[in-house]
């Protein structure tokens, strides 16, 4: 186990895959070994990694994610799952187009999904509120991976994804997979619904 | 226009009322409980808000016979009536949708719920039912929906609204496609505790350690977790939307200082936690609510809270803490994707009850691969935890597959599942093929049942009750007295089928 910081609030904690099996997109619930408590994490890491990874960004008052960080190499978690429906239907990745969008750690999914499935055809729309925290984008193709920045300014697109949305034409063909907050997915949905897409056609997954 | 939220009085065959209950599925009590149908009462008040005239139409909480009900239903004339359908009264919702529809051809028949939202086409065929509504966002679907259909006579070929399956014509069924999954809560109004006359709902409900109790408006719609197999609230249709904690506190000091609440419980499939649970907290003890003669209580999952929240949980007063003890077994427990292990229930349970709240589990038994072995070990953990004064009620029920979750599909798949007809699914009886005779899983529950009037046990809590100050002691024994009803109603339902030879 090791934990690589990537910025004061968030971190990317690398576990032994010991022969778990995922599907790209789920999540899990981690926790620190005997605490009794634990969170739900997507995963970041590739299904063909030999390890498991997570992006988490660090709640100052949390239980949880302090704790993992602080964990030391060779100390073990609890992990339970894997979790849920938040993935690509494998009949779909060769004939669908995809548009992820994501803000903050919502990126983690789909950071999962591009190194599981190198001939996916996907856009990617990440909202984050500052330059520093465009984690390991060095793994998304350029050209596939739109960054609205928020709260500071930047030579590229300053707004939300929202914004970023409202000043793009949406295609009605395309599969729209949507990870966050609350806010930001119901903002991102109404802009996409008022564009035309049918709601078959939106996938998403909620941060609490 | 006249809607009315209709609830009809629904009798079985051993004069047992059909009630909405465990993820809001319906079972059939002697001795009923009333919960407050939460997203339908928001649904009333908005539309009553928005100028409608709206009837709170509970035949079951108004101890209405059918007949009475009905006659009431007709007379009031309404243009729309609202239904929310569950699997095992279904059949009984389309002979009276189609009953309605003869007497009032022009009234509108809209219905909701989890079965018909995953099926809508079935309802739409089986019955006259004009709209089923395949959100479970009832409210915020009906606040467009119904002006909508009041300011267009063409609303069933334009209606432009998500989330619908609306009747053209006896085979043309137009779908809007999928509902939003999100809403803002915080912009549906609380519920409207005349309108839905609060006080039918406020004494018969297990979850009040005192009366009068009501139901908050929820803080997190359906759950935030969302993953266990066999539960209503997990599906890729589905997510969690949250409340503000502003907004929910303001009407928790509505409900006590106006209405007099001496309960207040939140239904959510899991309430808040972390951050949010501990500025709840809080906020009650912000507002000196916490001095106000009131418990508040809500579910959980274990994992959620750590000791430092529940501390402040129990300083506001929080009490009753409903959570699912499904199993005992590290099998059982992935199977259904629970998210944590054996140890961290009692560890959990530990942390709630050294600070005074009181633990209520619920647990379940019969799941199509649970064997002797495992059965056996849920019941001595159960007996344990009891027996240590870490839980302090319960609850067992039968695993009955819900439909269209994913533990109702894995027993399709593996052809396990003995019941086609709708009415079998109302958790009295098991429908699974299982390793072991039915019968064993039924004297599990007696056994379980059984802690309740086991000397040690009752030792315990007189010991318990003891250390609680007049009013405790006072609403404990109100609580133990309706506790043991309770027990031998769930022990005579669950058990009815002991005996019977299983059809397979």
């Amino acid at each position: 186990m090791e934990v690589r910081d990537l910025s004061e609030s968030t971190y990317v904690i690398r576990l032994e895959r010991d022969g778990f099996s995922f599907k790209p997109g789920q999540c899990v619930n981690l926790g620190l070994k005997g605490s009794g408590i634990n969170r739900e994490y997507s995963t970041y890491s590739g299904v063909d990694d030999p390890y498991l990874e997570f992006l988490i960004k660090e709640v100052k008052a949390g239980t949880v994610s302090p704790g993992l960080r602080k964990a030391e190499p060779g100390s073990e978690v609890e992990l339970h799952g894997p979790y849920g429906s938040f993935f690509i239907d494998p009949e779909k990745i060769k004939s669908s187009q995809f548009v992820f969008i994501g803000t903050g750690t919502g990126i983690a999914p789909f950071h999962s999904f591009v190194l599981s499935y190198p001939n996916l055809d996907y856009q990617i729309i990440n909202g984050i509120r500052e330059v520093s925290e465009q984690h390991d984008y060095q793994d998304y193709d350029p050209s596939r991976i739109a960054c609205c920045v928020s709260r500071k300014k930047w030579d590229g697109f300053n707004g939300r994804v929202s914004d970023y949305l409202k000043q793009m034409e949406i295609s009605l063909d395309k599969v729209y997979y949507l990870c966050g907050n609350q806010g930001m997915i119901h903002d991102t949905y109404d802009i996409l619904r008022q564009a035309g897409v049918s709601g078959d056609k939106i996938f998403t997954e909620a941060f609490f | 226009m006249k809607i009315a939220i209709s609830y009809p009085p629904i009798v079985n065959k051993d004069g047992q009322k059909a009630m909405v209950s465990q993820n809001r599925n319906v079972q059939f009590f002697k001795k009923p409980t009333y919960l407050l149908p939460v997203v339908q009462g928001q649904a009333a008040t908005w539309l009553k808000n928005l100028g409608y005239d709206v009837l709170w139409d509970d035949g079951n909480s108004q101890l209405k016979t059918f007949d009475q009900w009905y006659q009431d239903l007709l007379n009031w004339a309404p243009d729309v009536v609202v239904f929310e359908s569950t699997t095992p009264v279904m059949k009984f919702y389309w002979q009276l949708i189609n009953k309605l529809k003869s007497d009032r051809p022009n009234c509108i028949a809209i219905m909701t719920g989890y079965h018909s939202m995953r099926k809508p086409e079935e309802t739409l065929q089986m019955s006259a039912t004009d709209i089923v509504l395949r959100s479970n966002h009832i409210d915020f679907v009906l606040r467009k929906l119904i002006p909508y259909i009041d300011e267009h006579s063409n609303w069933r070929d334009e209606c432009p609204i998500e989330g619908l399956m609306i009747r053209r014509d006896e085979k043309d069924f137009y779908d809007s496609g999928n509902f939003k999954q999100i809403e803002p809560l915080d912009l549906s109004p609380d519920v409207d505790r005349d309108l839905v006359q609060w006080k039918n709902y406020a004494y018969e409900n297990g979850n009040y350690l005192q009366t009068p109790g009501t139901y908050a408006t929820s803080v997190v719609r359906d759950c935030m977790f969302g993953k266990c197999t066999f539960c209503r609230y997990n599906g890729p249709d589905l997510t969690f939307s949250v409340r503000s904690v502003q907004k929910s506190l303001d009407e928790y000091q509505r409900l006590v200082e106006d209405y007099g609440a001496r309960e207040i419980f939140d239904d959510s499939g899991v309430w808040y936690r972390g951050q949010e649970a501990r500025e709840f907290a809080k906020g009650i003890i912000d507002r000196g609510l916490h001095k106000k003669d009131c418990y508040f209580g809500f579910n959980t999952r274990f994992g959620y809270l750590d000791e430092e929240t529940v501390a402040l949980l129990a300083k506001a007063n929080f009490r009753f803490v409903l959570i699912g003890l499904e199993a005992s077994d590290e099998e059982t427990l992935a199977r259904l994707n629970k998210g944590y292990g054996v140890g961290d229930a009692e560890q959990n349970l530990k942390i709630y009850t050294k600070h005074g709240l009181f633990p209520h589990l619920t647990i379940m038994v019969g799941y199509y691969w649970q064997t002797q072995k495992q059965l056996d070990q849920t019941v001595k953990t159960v007996q344990n935890l009891m027996f240590k004064g870490l839980a302090r009620t319960l609850q067992v029920t039968l695993c009955t597959p819900l439909d269209f979750t994913p533990y109702h599909q894995e027993c399709i798949d593996n052809k396990v599942l003995l019941a086609e007809d709708y009415d079998d699914f109302d958790m009295s009886k098991l429908i699974v093929k299982t390793p072991l005779p039915h019968d064993a899983y039924y004297a599990a529950i007696r056994q379980i049942y059984g802690i309740a009037f086991n000397p040690r046990f009752v030792a315990r809590q007189l010991n318990f009750l003891s250390l609680q100050n007049k009013s405790d002691w006072q609403f404990l024994f109100t609580y133990g007295t309706r506790a043991v009803r309770r027990v031998r109603q769930h022990v005579f339902n669950l058990t009815k089928h002991e005996g019977k030879p299983v059809n397979t």
